[in-house]
Order: structure tokens, then C-alpha cells, then sequence
């Protein structure tokens, strides 16, 4: 194939003419070489071009996070309530629900930026980060964002459609969030990211969520109507995404089996019966 | 008195909160002035809003106090000083905005 990369048109035809089928069914030196090399093209393209999605992803969900916690600060005004619970008013039980909103917006606050950071190859390639900046994001959302997030659902905008849309989105979280960490447990590093890419997914609906909200505001869409547009729609389409996006085939590279071999061997009892031989083997031969 | 403010106090921000209104109106239903219980003269308001081409009629509903300037705005069937929707924490308040049963 590579070989005739370099040689003439004429030539390539010279050594390969002696049949006539193999010669009437050879294409000419252009079209094999663009063939050929169109294949690593395309792949890199691809990989290009998933790699600066994914990494313009991370950069759009920190700066939603970010604004989303600016924005949130006058909910920790104890003496002046914000325009979003002032349209709730009056609640049945205001003061859990002005509880369960601080912590909320503080768990997400702290939890959303750990978990982007997760997802970063910078500490994916540090194992004892990851595991110690996972479990402390672990605690954040099973204990803080999701039961916080359940009492709110309760007094949710437009009504039982809305709250169920929260509460399915909540249910997703937790769910995923324990089966990533028991995947992480056994190692199986393919569900562990599966499952922590819908835990994230569902975590950047507030962020998509928001963004639509101005966006279909600004098309002169019924508020109302737009609220629901946009939860259910961020909700259903990255759970779509998230298991396309697992289920696709993918080609490993050497350096990400590399970083998978090493976070499994972080991770392997085997490791510490290696690191005690190493300590106990000098001992022992220093005792003959 | 309370326009000005609600529009001051909403920037169409990153926030679940109901988006700024694209117009807003205050009508008057009654022109003439009804007593409350106490005898003080106020007259009714409403305030519409406007989403794209839809007006929302009612998205406010309240009173003003023609003597002493105080506004009030109902919610669930109680009135509250209009200071509520400014996000101070007020109660309601009973008696007000609502006519004295008439005499015979």
C-alpha cells in the first residue's frame, strides 16, 4: 500500500499490469494514496475534535457553575429573600425550604467544580487525588445536593411535572453516583465512568437549563411553558447522550491504556503484596 | 412606587426566577374609592405583564391606601404589605383590601 507512495503513475501501473482485471480494477496513484491516507485523517479529526468538545464542555460547565454560584449568593441574605423564593411565597414549610435551598446551592456550589475537576485527565492521571477528591464529591452529593434537591422538588415552578422532572433528575444522580462508586470498588473503570458521566450530565442541567431559560425568554416563549421546556429537555437528551457517547466503540489508545493500567494498579490489593515483598525481600536476604 | 423597584430589583439574570416581563401594565377596575372595615379609603390594582405577544392578566393583585400611600398585594387570599415582593419579610395583614360589608 505504502509502498507506492514515491513512484510514478506509470510505474505503479508497470508492475501491477500483468493481469488485466488487477489492472482495469487499480486506481490511479492519487486516488489510492487519498484513499488511505483519509482513513488517520478522519480519525484525527475526530479525535481532535472530541477532545476540544469535551474540553470546551468542562470550560462552559465551570463558567455556568460559576455563575450560577454568583448569581445564588443573595440566598445566604438572611434578612432580604431573592426574587426566585419570593415568587414562591407563601411556603408551607418556608423555613426547611430556605434550609434545603442554602444547602443546595452550597453543595452545588462545592460539588459541580470537584466533579468537572474529576472528569480531567489531569486528575485522572493522579489516583490518589481522584479517589480522595471522588469520595469527598461522593459525600457532597448523596448527602447534601440530592436530599436538598428532593425537598425543593416539592415546591417546584409549574407544578407536578416540573417536580417530578427534579425528582427524576435527583433519583438519576443518586443512582449513578452509587452504582460509579461501587463500580470503582470492583474496577470496573468502564462503568465507573459511565456512570459518573450521567451523574455530571445531570449536574450541567442546571447550567443548560438556565442558558435555555434566557434563550427561549428571548424567542418570546411563555415563561411557563418554557420553565418545563427547559428541565425535561436538558434532562432526557443528556441521559440520550451519556449512553451514546458509553456505548460507542472506542479505540484505546496506548497512553489512555497505559493511565487505566496504572489507576488499576493503584487500586489492586496486588499492589501492596508487591510493595511488602519489596520491603520484606532485602530484609530476609540481609538475614542469611 | 412598586414598579420601578420590582424592575430594578429583576436583571433578567442566570437564575431560575421568572424572567423580567417584556411590558408591563398597572390597570385600575374600579375607579372609585371603597372603605375597608376601618373605614380608610383605598382603591384596587392589578398589574399585567407582557411575554412575547401574550399578556398575563392578574400577575399582581393589591390595593393602595389613598391616605397613607401603603401598598398591599395579595396571595393566597391574604394581603401583604407590598414590601414582600422586595423580599422583606412581612406578614399578613388582616382587614385590609377589603370592603366593609355594605350597611342597610
Amino acid at each position: 500500500m505504502g509502498t507506492f507512495t514515491g513512484q510514478t503513475d506509470g510505474t505503479a501501473r508497470d508492475a501491477l499490469s500483468l493481469h488485466p482485471r488487477s489492472a482495469r480494477a487499480l486506481p490511479s496513484i492519487h486516488e489510492k494514496t487519498k484513499s488511505f491516507e483519509g482513513v488517520p485523517r478522519r480519525r484525527g479529526v475526530r479525535k481532535f475534535f472530541s477532545h476540544w468538545v469535551g474540553r470546551g464542555f468542562l470550560i462552559l460547565m465551570l463558567v455556568g457553575s460559576a455563575l450560577i454560584t454568583a448569581m445564588s449568593l443573595p440566598y445566604f441574605d438572611f434578612e432580604t429573600l431573592p426574587p426566585f423564593v419570593v415568587e414562591k411565597l407563601p411556603l408551607k414549610f418556608e423555613a426547611l425550604w430556605l434550609a434545603a435551598l442554602r444547602v443546595h446551592v452550597a453543595a452545588a456550589a462545592l460539588g459541580f467544580p470537584l466533579c468537572l475537576g474529576l472528569m480531567t485527565r489531569a486528575l485522572q492521571k493522579r489516583p490518589l487525588w481522584h479517589r480522595w477528591i471522588g469520595r469527598a464529591a461522593g459525600v457532597i452529593v448523596l448527602f447534601a445536593l440530592v436530599p436538598s434537591g428532593f425537598v425543593l422538588s416539592s415546591e417546584a415552578k409549574g407544578g407536578r411535572i416540573v417536580t417530578v422532572g427534579f425528582v427524576l433528575s435527583g433519583l438519576i444522580v443518586g443512582s449513578a453516583m452509587v452504582s460509579g462508586v461501587r463500580a470503582a470498588r470492583r474496577r470496573d473503570l468502564t462503568s465507573h465512568a459511565r456512570a459518573m458521566r450521567h451523574v455530571i450530565g445531570q449536574m450541567s442541567v442546571a447550567v443548560v437549563s438556565r442558558a435555555l431559560i434566557v434563550g427561549l425568554d428571548a424567542a418570546g416563549i411563555d415563561p411557563d411553558l418554557a420553565y418545563v421546556v427547559a428541565l425535561w429537555a436538558p434532562v432526557l437528551a443528556t441521559v440520550a447522550v451519556v449512553e451514546v457517547i458509553s456505548r460507542r466503540p472506542m479505540a484505546w489508545s496506548r497512553h489512555r491504556v497505559e493511565l487505566v493500567e496504572r489507576i488499576t494498579r493503584e487500586l489492586s490489593p496486588l499492589a501492596l503484596v508487591v510493595r511488602i515483598r519489596a520491603f520484606v525481600r532485602p530484609l530476609a536476604r540481609f538475614g542469611r | 412606587m412598586l414598579l420601578k423597584p420590582l424592575a430594578e430589583r429583576r436583571s433578567g439574570r442566570f437564575s431560575r426566577e421568572r424572567p423580567a416581563p417584556h411590558e408591563t401594565r398597572v390597570r385600575v377596575p374600579e375607579a372609585a374609592l371603597t372603605r375597608d372595615v376601618g373605614g380608610r379609603e383605598f382603591v384596587a390594582f392589578v398589574v399585567d405583564v407582557r411575554y412575547g405577544s401574550k399578556w398575563q392578566e392578574d400577575a399582581i393583585v393589591g390595593c393602595a391606601y389613598r391616605a397613607s400611600g401603603n401598598l398591599f398585594i395579595e396571595r393566597d387570599n391574604e394581603y401583604f404589605p407590598a414590601a414582600l415582593l422586595l423580599g422583606k419579610q412581612v406578614n399578613a395583614v388582616a382587614g385590609v383590601c377589603r370592603a366593609a360589608p355594605a350597611r342597610s
